[in-house]
């Protein structure tokens, strides 16, 4: 399971870069077909950044969640006891579970609502945007399903619990 | 539900949520769902929806190229040559590489439209360097955090062109608004350098002669010319501020792959990934401050508030003081963006009821949330700086409200004089005002 969510990760790493870089493209012959007379043939470019823009942003959410980067504050401080900081985690965990349970539910009636349209300027479905809603909740969900089997390991006391799984 | 209890239940659970360590973009969307539950209208549905409406827009693409744009810079090797200028310039005064600080952190600011981008790229480079000299590492560690908030208030700035695209306030307008504060930054804080330095004895380097300025001005001069490109193209119309911050990068690109030939394709996914993988963080947590703040004005909250404010004062200063002290506050606690979609929005009718010029209220919002990078709990740029210095946040802080104090006249001299900022962009561009 751990190999498996690794390499998940790695591809989601990669998309994430390539469409970095993609997205660049349109939005830069935007610029050029202004400037060098080519009008507005390029008007789909608009809609292939945005393609891009939002996977971006929900792969990002993906990755940051395996890796715990998402923006927390610290009023609390966190509690000394290896035992007590598991706890802490697991309510974290489950926390944002809730959420990832929300979308993935609720996204796939989005994504069916998308189903149904097609974009007005590159004729694009509108499922291959819509569809990245569920799939980043289907993904928190995956990888919080990891971080909360090895807060109950900590919880239980396992000397090592980031070591199976 | 009245307005009240909607706010009410839903600032209760945020507040909560983050007391128990939950991010802040997961805890802004959870905090809606109990409403969304509850009214027979509403269904959480909507959360994903909003959050969709608000990445529809254009202008938000400028963020992560604005992004790409500076780690570019950064990765480019800019900075050392920012640093090798701004010694030959200001290197001779008491507290030299103080001085240095300043001054870098107002020229990539000008460069670059992200504070974070900022300290991150000159501590690792400056705070070694003034550990070294001798200054005290929670001077080093203050002055690098405090200076690199000039990165959202000199344009380009990321936080303006959201409140612009949010607001539909002229970005340009903004951009030329945050001239004179951001100078106004650099020099209270040079001035505070130069009493440091002459209490504590920090070093000083040897006056540069004219020759080695021009040196250095001729090794820096293509990355100088940034701002005229960037800012120059959106005032002047020639482009859209997305379309400015992707020339911004294909134009960092071709220093660092070209010119300077120090990003080679190695780098290059790298730098890609690390900017898309910050930029997806915060725009993740602005969908969800979107759905938040779209159900906070769905009942009627922002109104509410005005017509309870309005009973008390009405003049421009002290909505303008009042105004400040929210942001000031809620930007301890959350990042800078949502915190504008959350809190502008509510604020904005409460801003126009007292007949405030929309670019003056989005400056005392911005100025009010730059503090927001070097206040903990939640510094950005204070925690940055502090992980390079490696020393506890706490340790800084003393330093970091005594040079925080000039930034807080400032401030104040926002509220009560708008014309000090109004007036450029007046004079240059007053198709926008």
């Amino acid at each position: 399971m751990k190999s498996f969510l690794n390499g998940y990760t790695s591809f989601l790493q990669r998309v994430l870069t390539l469409l970095m870089g993609l997205m660049i493209v349109p939005v830069f012959l935007q610029v050029l077909s202004r400037f060098l007379g080519i009008i507005p043939r390029y008007i789909w470019t608009e809609e292939v950044a945005r393609f891009c823009f939002v996977w971006i942003i929900m792969v990002g959410s993906m990755i940051a969640v395996r890796d715990g980067s998402h923006f927390d504050v610290d009023v609390i401080p966190k509690p000394k006891r290896f035992r007590n900081q598991g706890i802490f985690q697991l309510i974290r965990h489950i926390a944002m579970l809730a959420l990832a349970g929300i979308f993935l539910w609720y996204g796939i009636d989005f994504a069916k609502f998308g189903f149904a349209q097609n974009s007005e300027m590159s004729g694009i479905n509108m499922l291959s945007i819509y569809f990245a809603f569920p799939l980043a909740g289907l993904s928190w969900a995956l990888f919080l399903g990891e971080k909360i089997y090895q807060d109950i390991r900590v919880i239980r006391g396992d000397p090592n619990p980031k070591l199976r799984l | 539900m009245s307005p009240g209890e909607v706010a009410a239940i839903m600032l209760g659970v945020f507040t909560f949520l983050i007391l128990l360590h939950i991010p802040v973009s997961f805890a802004l969307g959870l905090a809606c769902i109990p409403i969304l539950l509850i009214d027979p209208r509403l269904t959480p549905f909507l959360l994903i929806n909003e959050m969709w409406k608000s990445y529809n827009a254009f202008i938000l693409l400028a963020v992560p190229f604005f992004l790409l744009a500076a780690n570019l810079m950064n990765s480019a090797g800019i900075t050392e040559r920012l640093v090798s200028l701004a010694r030959a310039t200001v290197g001779h005064l008491p507290g030299g590489l103080g001085h240095i600080n300043v001054m870098v952190s107002m020229l990539f600011a000008g460069i670059s439209g992200s504070s974070t981008a900022d300290a991150a790229g000159i501590g690792s480079l400056l705070i070694p360097a003034m550990k070294k000299q001798g200054y005290d590492t929670e001077f080093s560690v203050a002055i690098t955090a405090c200076s690199s908030v000039m990165g959202v208030i000199i344009p380009p700035s990321i936080m303006m062109v959201v409140w612009g695209g949010l607001m539909s306030v002229s970005i340009g307008g903004l951009f030329l608004a945050g001239v004179v504060p951001g100078a106004l930054i650099a020099i209270f804080m040079m001035g505070a350098v130069l009493i440091y330095a002459k209490t504590r004895n920090y070093p000083i380097y040897q006056r540069a002669s004219f020759k080695e300025f021009l040196q250095s001005l001729g090794k820096s001069i293509f990355a100088l010319v940034t701002p005229a490109i960037i800012v120059g193209g959106i005032v002047g119309g020639l482009f859209t501020p997305t379309e400015a911050s992707v020339v911004a990068v294909i134009y960092s690109a071709i220093l660092g792959g070209i010119v300077y030939r120090t990003i080679g394709p190695k780098e290059f996914p790298s730098v890609l990934y690390n900017s898309a993988r910050l930029a997806a963080i915060s725009l993740f947590c602005i969908g969800t401050a979107s759905a938040f703040g779209w159900l906070l004005a769905y009942f009627r909250v922002p109104q509410a508030l005005v017509d309870f404010i309005s009973g008390y004062g009405t003049s421009i200063a002290t909505t303008g003081f009042l105004i400040a002290l929210s942001f000031l506050v809620i930007g301890m606690f959350i990042d800078a963006i949502p915190a504008i979609i959350i809190l502008g929005t509510i604020l904005l009718p409460l801003a126009e009821s007292v007949g405030m010029h929309p670019i003056h209220f989005a400056i005392i919002g911005v100025i009010s949330l730059a503090f927001g990078l070097v206040t903990p709990p939640y510094g950005l740029c204070l925690l940055i700086s502090c992980s390079i210095g490696e020393i506890a946040v706490s340790k800084a802080l003393k330093d970091v409200a005594t040079l925080l104090l000039p930034l807080l006249i400032l401030l104040g001299l926002t509220i009560l004089f708008p014309e000090m900022i109004l007036f450029l962009p007046r004079w240059l561009t007053p198709q926008f005002m």
